[in-house]
């Protein structure tokens, strides 16, 4: 088990004030709320933060931890000193206040494993509904798909230990569903009490990056770039779609960022939706003596200023 | 570690095919009513009904009422600022969505 210098994480030195913590923890889980920030290790931050912060602000915790001594540093091995917790007396069973209140291996060996919470232990009560996010092809939204799905859920055993339970189900992703929407499957959360009837799960779906499509609702975009004749003179051109390419016709004068919309190409529905072809122009490489007479034979044929725009 | 066995499982599209009531949000996201009910008020939730008892909320409700929750605990923000916070983050999400559809990554 390695050390955490809940200090550290938060910032601020040993010595600092009850309101300094708050401070200090109020600022960083602005910062790294997943649900706010981009960084890509937001989600670990956070959860670091709130252990840090739900020892920091409670002074019995705090105590406790602070007599463990300054020596330890992050990362450090470390074993509890046996008996190290003699003579504190936390009051209250629920340390698992904090967000999340899934803590690491560090703070459950301290502080104790919080187990349940939440909903109180009625005599008859629906189980609790769960939640999951499953990522799809987009494939997948215009055709529909069967997709086997791994869940874990941490389950009480036997012993009223927390046992991680996985589990697979086997779900029918229906054709035209797109990226934020959810899937209700009834009868799939948490168990009921006392005969009740079990929750449901909701499986958010997002689909996997696409290194050639983009998904924006029911719309999709495809870049396609075009050589500067096609762009000038028209052509006849295959365009990628999801379904497969088609032969698509552009029309002269076209200019990079112009939108050739395809509609009811997009993702399958009532109504379905479009698909945007964004044209961008690819020069060829002036690396042969050939190529460099082509360009000059242009410069020469036509009077075009390519900066007239921004003189106005 | 238990492993269960397989069954096709059918779901529906919460955003187009439910409407759920006060009660029904509340346990689809493990929220208080008079928690919702003050998001209401201040018009992070737009439910359709006059009376609470009344109210349908369109799936959509369940994705801001989920973020609308974890804001309020984990930042611990009141109803205003988590009206504030949902509104600049839809803001945000408009704007990466136009960059997105630029082709910007």
């Amino acid at each position: 088990m390695k050390f955490k210098d809940y200090y550290e994480i938060l910032g601020v030195p040993r010595s600092a004030t009850q309101d300094d913590v708050k401070h200090a923890y109020r600022k960083l889980a602005r910062k790294y709320h997943p649900d706010v920030s981009k960084d890509p290790d937001a989600e670990l931050r956070f959860k670091e933060l709130g252990e840090a912060y739900a020892v920091l602000k409670d002074p019995e915790k705090r105590a406790a931890y602070d007599q463990m001594g300054s020596q330890w540093k992050t990362g450090q091995d470390f074993q509890p000193p046996p008996g190290w917790d003699a003579g504190f007396e936390f009051s209250g069973g629920d340390f698992g206040a904090g967000p999340g209140g899934d803590h690491s291996d560090f703070f459950e060996a301290l502080f104790g494993r919080h187990v349940g919470g939440g909903q109180r232990a009625h005599q008859h009560a629906q189980g609790r509904d769960h939640h999951a996010k499953v990522l799809i092809d987009l494939a997948d939204a215009y055709h529909g798909a069967r997709r086997g799905i791994s869940l874990r859920m941490p389950m009480l055993d036997a012993q009223g230990r927390v046992a991680m339970q996985e589990r697979t189900l086997e779900v029918s992703i229906p054709k035209g569903v797109h990226g934020g929407q959810h899937l209700r499957l009834a009868g799939q959360g948490a168990p009921g009490l006392g005969g009740g009837p079990a929750g449901d799960l909701y499986l958010e779906i997002a689909f996997k990056p696409d290194p050639q499509f983009r998904a924006d609702g029911r719309d999709v975009y495809v870049d396609l770039p075009l050589a500067p004749w096609e762009a000038a003179l028209g052509a006849s051109v295959a365009a990628p779609t999801p379904e497969g390419p088609v032969q698509l016709t552009i029309p002269s004068g076209s200019v990079a960022g112009r939108q050739l919309r395809l509609k009811g190409r997009g993702i399958p529905g009532t109504p379905p939706g479009d698909l945007y072809v964004m044209l961008s122009i690819a020069l060829p490489p002036a690396d042969s003596e050939a190529a460099r007479e082509a360009y000059q034979a242009m410069a020469k044929a036509f009077d075009f200023d390519a900066r007239a725009q921004g003189k106005g | 570690m238990n492993q269960t066995s397989l069954t096709l499982l059918q779901g529906v599209v919460v955003e187009e095919e439910i409407h759920l009531t006060l009660v029904e949000l509340c346990q689809a996201c493990s929220a208080e009513e008079e928690h919702v009910t003050a998001w209401v008020f201040e018009g992070v939730l737009e439910p359709v009904g006059e009376s609470p008892q009344d109210w349908r909320f369109g799936g959509e409700s369940l994705r801001r009422a989920r973020l609308a929750l974890r804001l309020s605990r984990d930042l611990e923000i009141n109803p205003p600022g988590v009206a504030l916070a949902l509104d600049l983050l839809d803001e945000i999400a408009a704007l990466r969505a136009q960059l997105q559809r630029a082709g910007v990554r």
